[in-house]
């Protein structure tokens, strides 16, 4: 044998380990033993699945950590060195262990432990094999700490498949927190609590002990054990807030995880109130000497650049006045432009009409207002036009116009169909009609965020209650006071043309507005619950028209009425049992990868942004006309959309058409309560540039001037 | 509902003996600990006075970041020659192996060059727990009224790599620096990071 001097065998280990080092697939440290592995059943090829992982072998009591790793600890980093073209997707966490350390409380693994991350491959790629690198770092502990690193190295064949690790690859997928469709989750801060609902959870789960772990670190006491209940499939928990708080996130993925499953379940955790300022505000960054900013830990205040409540009822009036002007209003006007027609000549009987009307107006705004308020501070995700969220007032608004159309068309007369003593009340009561027809007025235009509208809104679901209803009022009041003007002013009323036979045709010509409003709801519905929904919705149309016309055609004899009538009364609850579970929301349908507008989801905004990427956001719904509009128009041109290109600004939506509490609470932090809303988020911007609502070429290129 | 209400007191009790977890923005915890060469130390002594507090474990890695790349020290020193007071505060319980005695840890002070005001021991993790204090380091800036100003890392890259330190903002001397230029604390709470401070188990 050999005899090495000391210092010579020194050399010769140490050149050994840092070969060995440099060209393994594996680490071995007192701690842990650490192995980069691959899992590729169908070999190396554009679309088929490759997976790489580091696996993380513990020593007894030793643990690394999660993606929040708690009150101290650090996430194991990857740092991956792959062949062009390839690229590696974001770490995918396991679910973590509560790992308590004294009274502070850590999340993360012990045992063994598989981190899978995903590649994608390149349609380009045809490398008969792939060399991997990776370094990664961890911080393993026990009651010490300890950083490693290792330095790894990979070759895989890509025309055989890789599966020694498989049944690794299969434990860490079946360990993975679970998406639950239909779950919903939301948080509200209270004092020095965030109080917790999630609903939808799977049935199993349903009574158990859970915890609470958020993937946002810095933000909750996590040795704290949160006050929990279960009220029916309703988890609820109090979970105290980290008073040294650094992050404010509105939206938190957050995985549940019980005893008795090794996957946890996670959800999005949508905060609906602002988060309270953790010190006293910044001053303004001086000029010059900006500090660089890490870690968004700066709480901004929600309520910034909101107007105080003189000027907020200023914007509402005008807002409201602008109402008028909007095309969801047009069909409903033109029930009024036939009501001066018909009081020409009688000025107190307009005058009349007009207080009748606006006093229909204000007080439907306030009982959609009051709804609102209510319903929030219940804890409900709703903004203004939740109304036109929900399938089932859709549905009823369209059958309205249906019947309103067909009256107008002459198809039936109401004579006919209301019991005697009441039409005559109408008759005798036109004002109760005008106030009707404002309670109508209000319904359809609630939803078009006219300019001005938006941040008095934002206000106004921010405002204490009484204030809140006054900025309500005066919007009501704007949006009432054309009409009412009209009517006051004989100078007005004398402009408009004498009654006799044109109004008969006029009565008529005004059936086919109502009837293409009852088009765009149906398209509504259609958005909402489905192609079905809306065939559903459209038999039950056809089966009204018939009963209304069995009923109340003014030629039939009373005998063929009676006939018809019943026939038609049995067919219409025939129709509404069948068609009524078809007026419930769907799942939206996820567009395509290809498409140019992805799905909105605040952490992708963030994502793009840390790749120093600027994110245009169309906030939108089915029901809004005017999101329709500038969506037709603006956002359809292809010099704008070649605009958004030049700049690689990723186009995104976020539909409001259904419920959607993460949405509604991004809108509440961009100080909006309605939709439209397009905003610009520039990287390094804490808030997003707010485009006008009347969204026009010019202002895309004015925001877009302003990225770097 | 009335059995919750309790449930809530019983924990809310819990919550309060296990952190009472100072505020940034409010009044910093008062507290009297000794030093390494036994005398007892205030934080009211200090009234009038922008105060840093340090949480040390000369055993963790990331101290040691910081300490053998002399970014502590020159921090320490920075501060106290603008009339900062500098107290770097051990809460390592005696059982645990890293604990060092007074005498160890003054000594260990020494040989690093720290230029601390005081080095304080807090063996019982008495003051450690009153500001919620979970890693080592973990930086706390109290301004002149007594009020905390600043809470949690030293700097802005969380690695325990030493050459991290000439690109990472020292929010320590960022919030300093923005104090006594009279303006508020642009970043009043970042993420800690380091090891978990060796608290005594039971407490």
């Amino acid at each position: 044998m050999l005899r090495l001097s000391t210092p010579a065998l020194t050399l010769a280990l140490a050149v050994a380990a840092g070969a060995a080092a440099a060209a393994s697939h594996q680490v071995t440290t007192p701690q842990v033993r650490a192995e980069l592995v691959a899992h590729a059943p169908e070999g190396v090829s554009a679309d088929k699945p490759l997976w790489l992982g580091l696996v993380i072998e513990h020593q007894p009591h030793w643990h690394t950590y999660w993606k929040n790793p708690g009150d101290s600890g650090l996430p194991t980093t990857f740092d991956w060195q792959l062949p062009a073209g390839l690229q590696a997707g974001e770490v995918r966490w396991p679910t973590p262990k509560r790992l308590p350390i004294g009274p502070l409380m850590n999340f993360g693994y012990e045992g063994r432990l598989l981190l899978p991350v995903p590649v994608t491959v390149p349609a380009s790629f045809a490398a008969d094999r792939i060399a991997v690198r990776l370094k990664a770092d961890w911080l393993v502990c026990k009651e010490v700490c300890i950083p490693e690193s290792g330095e790894f190295t990979l070759e895989l064949p890509s025309r055989a498949a890789t599966v020694a690790h498989a049944a690794l690859f299969a434990a860490a997928e079946a360990a993975m927190p679970r998406d639950v469709a239909g779950a919903s989750a939301s948080a509200r801060v209270d004092g020095d609590l965030l109080a917790v609902e999630v609903a939808g959870l799977p049935e199993a789960w349903r009574g158990r002990e859970l915890s609470f772990l958020p993937e946002t670190a810095g933000v909750i006491q996590n040795a704290a054990k949160p006050q929990t209940a279960w009220n029916g499939a309703t988890w609820t928990a109090r979970v105290p807030i980290d008073p040294q708080r650094t992050e404010s996130p509105a939206a938190m993925p957050v995985v549940l995880t019980s005893d008795r499953e090794a996957a946890g379940l996670r959800v999005r955790l949508a905060v609906t109130t602002p988060w309270p300022q953790v010190a006293k505000p910044a001053p303004l960054p001086s000029l010059g000497a900006a500090p660089a900013p890490s870690g968004g830990a700066a709480p901004v205040p929600p309520a910034e650049g909101l107007p105080s409540l003189p000027l907020a009822l200023v914007f509402a009036l005008v807002g409201g006045a602008l109402l008028n002007l909007m095309p969801c209003v047009f069909p409903v006007l033109s029930l009024k432009v036939f009501g001066f027609a018909h009081h020409a000549g009688d000025r107190r009987g307009l005058l009349a009409g007009g207080l009748a009307y606006t006093a229909g107006v204000v007080v439907s705004f306030l009982v959609l207002a009051s709804m609102l308020l209510v319903l929030r501070a219940g804890g409900e995700q709703l903004g203004w036009g939740f109304q036109l969220q929900s399938p089932g007032f859709v549905a009823a608004l369209a059958a309205l116009f249906t019947l309103i159309g067909l009256n107008l068309a002459g198809v039936f007369e109401f004579g006919s169909v209301l019991p005697a003593s009441l039409s005559s009340v109408r008759a005798r009561h036109p004002m109760v009609d005008s106030a009707l027809t404002g309670v109508l007025a209000v319904a359809v235009a609630s939803p078009c965020t006219a300019p001005f509208m938006g941040a008095s809104l934002g206000l106004a679901v921010t405002l204490p209650a009484a204030q809140a209803l006054l900025v309500f009022a005066a919007l009501g009041l704007g949006m009432a006071l054309p009409y009412l003007a009209a009517s006051a002013f004989p100078a007005v009323a004398r402009l408009l043309p004498r009654p006799g036979v044109w109004m008969v045709h006029f009565k008529t010509l005004m059936a086919f507005p109502m009837f293409a409003t009852v088009v765009w709801l149906v398209w509504v519905l259609g958005q909402q619950a489905g192609i079905d929904g809306a065939a559903a919705l459209l038999a039950v149309l056809v089966v009204m028209a018939f009963a209304a016309w069995a009923i109340g055609s003014p030629t039939l004899s009373p005998k063929a009425r009676a006939g018809f009538g019943s026939a038609a009364l049995v067919l219409m609850a025939a129709a509404l049992v069948w068609a009524a579970p078809s007026f419930r929301p769907v799942a939206a349908a996820t567009p395509g990868a290809g498409e140019r507008w992805q799905p909105w989801s605040p952490e992708r905004v963030a994502e793009l942004n840390a790749q120093g990427r600027a994110a245009f956001v169309d906030f939108t719904a089915a029901w809004c006309v005017t999101c329709q509009f500038n969506k037709r128009t603006t956002l359809g041109s292809d010099e704008v959309l070649a605009a958004f290109d030049r700049r690689q600004v990723v186009l995104m939506r976020a539909d409001w058409t259904r419920r959607d509490a993460a949405i509604t609470a991004e809108l509440a932090r961009l100080g909006r309560s309605g939709v439209p809303v397009y905003a610009l988020y520039m990287p390094g911007a804490a808030m997003p540039r707010l485009l006008p609502e009347i969204l026009r070429a010019g202002d895309v290129h004015s925001a877009l001037a302003e990225l770097r | 509902m009335k059995k919750s209400w309790i449930t809530l007191a019983v924990l809310a009790i819990g919550a309060g003996t296990a952190s009472a977890a100072a505020v940034v923005g409010q009044p910093a915890p008062a507290f009297t600990a000794t030093d390494t060469a036994g005398k007892a130390v205030s934080l009211a002594d200090f009234k009038g006075k922008h105060v840093v507090l340090e949480w040390v474990n000369p055993g963790c890695p990331y101290v040691q970041k910081h300490y053998n790349a002399a970014n502590m020290q020159g921090t320490q020193k920075a501060a106290t020659d603008q009339g900062v007071v500098w107290l770097t505060i051990n809460s390592t319980a005696p059982e645990h192996g890293d604990y060092k005695s007074p005498q160890a840890m003054s000594t260990w002070m020494q040989g690093h060059k720290a230029a601390a005001t005081a080095t304080l021991m807090d063996p019982d993790g008495k003051v450690g727990r009153a500001y919620g204090a979970r890693t080592t380091p973990h930086m706390y800036v109290v301004d002149p009224a007594g009020k905390l100003v600043y809470a949690g890392a030293i700097d802005s890259r969380a690695t325990s790599n030493p050459a991290d330190i000439p690109t990472a903002t020292n929010h320590v001397k960022q919030a300093l620096g923005e104090l006594l230029a009279g303006k508020a604390v642009s970043q009043p709470t970042t993420r800690a990071y380091g090891c978990s401070i060796k608290y005594p188990s039971a407490a």
